[in-house]
């Protein structure tokens, strides 16, 4: 039996056609039919036009778009021999509006997708100003983005050689009090103990204290057995260098070094439907990219905790996203007090935009995972431009032989209905997909 | 040299490049007996959805007397004479009266970030949460077949009076199969149409859905275009912008709940309320810019002295929008605040015409024929890029003239 799902919510749409066996999810097609065509775009305009076009693929994600594109036409500057110097003003201010879309992401999906659909599965009624709550939390964090981007979403503040901003110390005042906020907001309705508690958790026992959101969300994600599906290839990569991830990648708990030349894109499988996606592939694989493998890279203990019991189940995956906002917030927090206000914003790079050509890579932990932008400049000019998006590792097309993360992930699922939820633990992003 | 100082001087003072913010007192006191009636009229009808908003005020901490100065705001922002504070509070209690359905076709979704209060004044987010949005595919719980379902019936039901909001542009080329939606793989050009055949009105949100976007950005790779060349029998409204401001969005809601009508709208349908001055006749960098004062490179002193950005490539004295008052997210900040200039998004084709750090006097426009006495109605592109050469013409002379020199009130 073959089931076409059209699967909407955050950020565009994709197709999913299940196809079920024995009362079980036996393959699954992921497609998308949409694109905008943005690396032609990008064809043949000035290197700075990178820096208002890409954020615009992504109305949730545009400002990791940002932070690739300026590292992107950084490494163009460094391989053409006059590598460009960045305050560490500059470097903290960029990592924390990146750390704080990352937040905002994490609780839109979280209120927006995870609650309700679970409170859907379970046919238990939530109040609708719960998705309320979530967009909330997510316009506290977006202000304070605001305060150093200008706006989001949309912002084009990070240039080469540093940012546009120069904050005052009103400014960061402003910011610590919505941070705070913010916090207060995560410590009262999602979690019940207080941010610090949380992070510094090592136990299973801790979790127990845990009231809030949180608490209802662990116990619909096990009441829907979520921790008995979901599995999916146990391969981490994260390739954005940052305070919070290492570039790495996980296989068979070793650790190994990564570098973007093993980095392969191949045409998505579909048998009769069209598709816009191309897969991404490191080594050959198929490897899962987001919050899930950043903590276990990272070896954060609860995490850790978690897959020991539950592997990489959907389960474990959702308990990942959503706390790393946790780790996110304590973070923003430090890079915060860590603004040096005296130093330069924007450090003027050697050489003019317009004299370079060569090529550069730029890559950041964007919210779904590892976002990579490739340009070739000639005299400024861009010559090529390639985006690979997260979703793009994570939810690859594969055949049924060598099927994609999200894929594996689905195959064996009881219903169509977890098989679904399994996807969203993903996180669909088809604007960034197909860009 | 003096007459383009004089060029400059009656560009900015025109009376024609105004708004008329007074048209008279019968005319209003026609307009507020119309929407009193308007207003009664829907009273009358059941909200469309349970959200309540004076709950969800209370819920929000908001008083009575905060909600009133929004109001009042509001109807400024409306350009409206302050008697119209209380129907526009009226109003605004009965947004859940006014069906919105809300379409996303090609496009990054950006838009509907802002309408999940990713900004907008406090209230003006409340308001838009108890918009009967009768269909938004990123905010509906129902997906796939059901949500099908759920718009056939909206549309069916509220036949003739609901708003059709619509996100992203429409790809032509390859028969719109650059751009297909549900499981019919109905293009978007066909879902467009046929969602919009029986809308009371249309409103096109952000630069994409207006002006075709970045996806039509050359070489327009899927031949992109906006609703308006697309709909042609519809009353239409351009949101422009990338990302619209919602307190635009909010403001068109609830000029069409309060009247009944789409508000006066500028030769490219943007409502005249937003669109009717320029970002440069508000910002808050003006007086260096009249002072000749500008951030020569990025980082400068100016850059620390918040000058005027004009010569980074600040597109404020062409781009017609109001964020220089409305700003965004919750107003805490816009561009400028940060010193990177505006890109010019909320005007036609900005992405290739505006793009970043071109300066209008490298830009390659070419200058209209004609002089600069010409209303708003009348600025099309073309019209902007003379108000771009009369400022490239100014900034230019500053370079001539030589730095002013520096005194102590400068800085800080």
């Amino acid at each position: 039996m073959t089931i076409r799902k059209w699967i909407e919510q955050i950020e565009g749409e994709a197709s999913v056609q299940f196809e079920f066996e024995k009362n079980h999810v036996s393959f699954a097609t992921i497609a998308f039919p949409h694109t905008r065509g943005m690396e032609a775009i990008l064809q043949s305009k000035p290197a700075m036009d990178a820096l208002v076009i890409t954020p615009r693929v992504c109305g949730i994600c545009g400002h990791s778009h940002l932070f690739s594109a300026v590292r992107a036409i950084e490494s163009v500057y460094a391989n053409c021999g006059a590598p460009v110097e960045i305050s560490q003003k500059a470097e903290s201010i960029r990592e924390l509006t990146l750390t704080l879309e990352l937040i905002q992401n994490h609780l839109k999906w979280l209120y927006l997708v995870i609650y309700p659909e679970l409170s859907h599965m379970l046919q238990e009624k939530i109040a609708d100003s719960c998705r309320l709550k979530g967009a909330y939390a997510a316009s506290l964090a977006t202000k304070i983005l605001a305060i150093f981007a200008g706006q989001w979403p949309h912002s084009s503040y990070m240039i080469p050689g540093g940012v546009t901003c120069d904050p005052t110390h009103v400014d960061i005042i402003r910011a610590e009090g919505l941070l705070d906020e913010l916090i207060r907001w995560f410590e009262k309705e999602l979690i019940g103990i207080t941010l610090d508690e949380y992070v510094c958790y090592s136990s299973k026992k801790t979790f127990l204290t845990v009231t809030g959101d949180m608490k209802k969300i662990e116990n619909m994600l096990k009441r829907t057995k979520m921790h008995e599906q979901g599995f999916s290839y146990d391969r981490y990569l994260a390739m954005g260098e940052h305070e919070f991830s290492k570039p790495s990648k996980l296989v068979n708990r070793r650790m190994a070094k990564v570098h973007s030349k093993f980095v392969t894109l191949e045409e998505a499988y579909s048998i009769d439907e069209k598709t816009y996606a191309k897969n991404a592939l490191y080594h050959d694989d198929y490897f899962e990219t987001g919050p899930l493998a950043r903590t276990m890279i990272e070896g954060v203990p609860f995490i850790k905790q978690m897959y020991k019991n539950y592997r990489d189940s959907t389960y474990t995956r959702v308990m990942a996203r959503s706390y790393e906002a946790a780790l996110l917030l304590e973070h923003s927090k430090k890079l915060l007090q860590s603004i040096k206000l005296n130093e330069p914003s924007y450090i003027q790079p050697l050489k003019k935009i317009a004299t370079l050509s060569g090529e550069g890579i730029g890559i950041v932990e964007a919210p779904r995972g590892s976002l990579i932008h490739s340009v070739i400049l000639k005299n400024g000019i861009i010559d090529q431009y390639k985006l690979i998006t997260p979703t793009q590792w994570n939810l690859s097309c594969g055949s049924p032989e060598i099927p994609g993360p999200a894929q594996k992930a689905m195959i064996g699922s009881d219903s169509i209905e977890t098989a679904t939820f399994t996807f969203r633990s993903f996180d669909v992003c088809s604007v960034c997909t197909t860009h | 040299m003096s007459d383009r100082v004089e060029a400059v001087k009656k560009l900015f003072t025109s009376k024609s490049s105004r708004v008329e913010t007074n048209k008279g007192e019968s005319y209003y006191q026609e307009l507020f007996i119309k929407c009193e009636a308007r207003l009664n009229e829907l009273r009358a009808n059941t909200p469309a959805n349970r959200l309540d908003f004076a709950d969800l005020l209370e819920e929000n901490g908001i008083d009575r007397r905060e909600f009133m100065k929004w109001a009042s705001a509001t109807t400024a922002m409306l350009m409206l004479p302050p008697m119209f504070t209380p129907l526009v509070a009226d109003a605004a209690v009965m947004m859940n009266r006014a069906p919105v359905i809300w379409l996303e076709l090609q496009d990054c979704a950006g838009n509907s970030e802002a309408l999940l209060r990713a900004d907008g004044p406090k209230i003006d987010e409340i308001v838009l949460d108890i918009i009967s949005l009768e269909y938004h595919e990123t905010l509906q719980a129902a997906s796939g077949h059901q949500a099908e379902k759920q718009l056939e019936e909206a549309m069916e039901h509220f036949k003739g009076k609901y708003l059709l909001f619509v996100e992203g542009s429409i790809p032509m080329g390859m028969n719109g199969q650059y751009g297909t939606i549900g499981a019919s793989g109905e293009t978007f050009h066909d879902h467009l149409v046929r969602c919009a055949t029986n809308a009371a009105a249309v409103v096109a949100v952000g630069s994409c859905a207006t002006f075709g976007g970045i996806p039509a950005a050359s070489p327009n790779p899927t031949g992109a275009v906006g609703v308006m060349d697309v709909i042609k029998n519809k009353p239409l409204i351009n949101i422009p912008a990338c990302p619209a401001n919602p307190a635009n969005m909010v403001g068109v809601i609830l000029h069409y709940l309060l009247t009944g009508q789409i508000p006066e709208l500028d030769s490219l349908l943007r409502p005249k309320f937003a669109f009717g001055y320029r970002i440069h006749d508000n910002c808050e960098r003006r007086a260096h810019f009249d002072a000749g004062e500008y951030v020569e490179v990025w980082g400068d002193a100016g850059a620390q002295n918040n000058f005027c950005l004009y010569k980074m490539g600040c597109k404020g004295p062409m781009t017609f929008n109001n964020c220089s008052i409305v700003r965004y997210n919750e107003a805490v900040n816009w561009p400028i605040g940060v010193g990177r200039g505006c890109i010019g998004c909320s005007e036609p084709d900005f992405w290739d015409k505006y793009a970043y750090e071109r300066p209008m006097a490298d830009a390659k426009i070419k200058a209209p024929s004609g002089g600069v006495e010409k209303s708003v109605d009348e600025f099309g592109l073309g019209m902007l890029t003379a108000a771009g050469v009369g400022i490239t013409i100014h900034a230019a002379a500053s370079a001539v003239a030589g730095k002013r020199e520096k005194s102590g009130e400068s800085h800080e």
